[in-house]
């Protein structure tokens, strides 16, 4: 966790690139086909549950079974492989970039993820609060909830099996809360954002910083 | 439990179960698939303790008891444990719901040991309804199925609900998953609440159901079950594939056997009683377990976890 935080350099970082670089890489082995050229934009998935697919990025066939994956953020094409395009390639290959634009509450996050401990999901599944702090983040918010190693605050839940999640990492408040009700988190996103209570006052700082410089600028 | 306590001439020994599945399970099982006697030894774990009572507040509680109380002497508890009670006082279903569990029933809890990778971990679920269908069926009625994870239902009505909680020791941290389990077998009245929802077993067949018999049924096939979740995973690391016809997983293939889920009008939800999220068409059980869902716009959603209630 951070202790100083040079704001006028991430700020200043944040004015001239408002964006963030997606890399988007083979699921699997196989052959791809683009299907997207540079600079086409592209759309995030949408709907209630997320459940409207993105736009279509590339096919990929292993074993004559072909799978469409699609864009999991919006943004314009900035970058793309062509000389992967019907090739095998292995997984993880690079295949195309997006330039996603920022918003200013995205860079706010962006920024409290560098001061916050990021506490991960263990697995891809939902996730959710036990009953009591879930009724004490809908009434006093998220930091008014305290945690330390072992506590048993989150519960995954998989195929109708509950697993009670314990929390590891620095002891302190739940700043940010990365999950919703219904909605799946892959393995190895943040969950929650913890900080000491001490640090209380530079997240605000951090937050109120980011909205009068993105405001000014508007 | 010793002979002549309550409780004791109901609930069958381990040594009773070995012999069970040996003389019967075993050879049902071989007729379909050759390798039988494998899965087994995989599956060999699940009853390899049993422990009975005449009543109990939950049997999860008292399996998180076990363990702690056995991590605290430095040993660990035998995975497989099955705890089993005549009736339980303070029993619930997920989400704190009503579970009504007097005499006639049978109640428990298996403690499985987490030692599957996480990808044959996630079919514990399926497993265990699997199992318990699998019983009802050569026990009772074929008139019954599997609704998406694990509810057996006969006439739509709830006959068997599993709850699957995972658990680490409060001393040495050792992984558990307990494996909650209630059938309704002889007991025939149901609270208010649970009347619309709930059937025992005796009502559909109009005869007692042997208790001790069916005990002996249900935790040979969760023997069964269990163990080809070891048996494919085994398969799968060696390169092998799964055992199933087409290459699929051979428990998602029973499953699907078994459950009349797809193709039918659903709301789906995490808490689907309480906080129904939406209307939806069953498309197909995915090879990773999880159903695919077709909304009224006619995009797809694979769910994961949560539950369904047909319309």
């Amino acid at each position: 966790m951070a202790n100083e935080i040079d704001f006028d350099e991430i700020l200043s970082k944040y004015r001239s690139d408002p964006y963030d670089y997606v890399d988007v890489c083979a699921t699997h082995t196989g052959i791809v086909r683009c299907l997207v050229t540079e600079g086409a934009e592209v759309a995030a998935p949408s709907g209630q549950w997320l459940h409207v697919p993105g736009t279509v990025l590339y096919e990929i066939t292993r074993e004559r079974n072909s799978k469409l994956v699609t864009s999991q953020t919006n943004g314009t094409v900035a970058e793309i492989h062509c000389e992967h395009d019907g090739k095998f390639v292995e997984a993880g290959e690079k295949l195309m970039t997006i330039r996603h634009p920022l918003k200013k509450k995205e860079i706010i996050e962006n920024i409290l993820k560098q001061v916050l401990f990021l506490f991960p999901a263990p697995e891809k599944a939902k996730y959710f609060f036990s009953l009591d702090i879930q009724s004490r983040v809908e009434k006093k918010g998220a930091q008014t909830v305290s945690v330390k190693p072992g506590d048993e605050i989150i519960t995954m839940s998989l195929m109708k099996r509950d697993t009670p999640v314990y929390y590891q990492g620095e002891p302190g408040v739940v700043h940010s809360v990365y999950f919703k009700p219904g909605i799946s988190v892959e393995q190895g996103d943040p969950l929650i954002g913890v900080c000491s209570p001490e640090k209380l006052p530079l997240i605000q700082k951090i937050i109120t910083k980011v909205k009068a410089d993105w405001d000014a600028r508007m | 439990m010793t002979a002549g306590e309550p409780g004791a001439m109901i609930f069958p020994t381990a040594e009773e179960l070995k012999r069970f599945i040996l003389d019967h399970e075993l050879p049902l099982r071989s007729r379909e698939f050759a390798d039988a006697a494998t899965v087994f030894r995989y599956g060999a774990f699940v009853g390899s303790t049993l422990e009975h009572h005449d009543t109990l507040e939950r049997t999860m509680d008292r399996a998180r008891t076990l363990i702690n109380i056995t991590e605290d002497a430095d040993k660990s508890v035998a995975s497989g444990t099955v705890i089993t009670a005549r009736t339980l006082s303070c029993s619930r279903g997920r989400f704190s719901r009503s579970w009504h569990a007097p005499t006639g029933g049978l109640w428990g809890c298996l403690i499985h040991a987490n030692t599957l990778l996480a990808a044959s971990r996630r079919f514990l679920s399926l497993a265990v309804g699997v199992a318990c269908c699998e019983a009802v069926r050569q026990v009772g009625t074929t008139a019954s199925y599997l609704r998406w994870v694990n509810d057996v239902l006969i006439d739509k009505k709830k006959v068997a609900g599993f709850l699957i909680q995972g658990y680490s020791g409060l001393h040495r941290h050792g992984e558990y998953d307990l494996i909650g389990f209630g059938i309704n077998l002889n007991n025939r009245t149901f609270p208010a609440e649970l009347q619309a929802t709930a059937i025992s077993l005796t009502e559909k067949i109009g005869e007692p159901v042997d208790l001790y018999h069916f005990t002996l049924v249900f935790l040979a096939k969760m023997s069964w079950n269990i163990g080809l979740l070891y048996y494919e995973e085994a398969r799968d690391l060696s390169g092998d594939g799964f055992s199933g016809s087409g290459g699929q997983h051979l428990l998602l293939q029973r499953w699907k056997e078994l459950s009349d889920t797809v193709g039918q009008r659903v709301v789906y939800g995490q808490n689907v009683f309480d906080a129904p999220l939406y209307e939806a068409t069953v498309v197909e059980l995915q090879d990773d377990g999880a159903l695919l869902l077709q909304l009224d716009d006619g995009s797809c959603m694979s769910v994961q976890s949560g539950e369904i209630r047909y319309v």
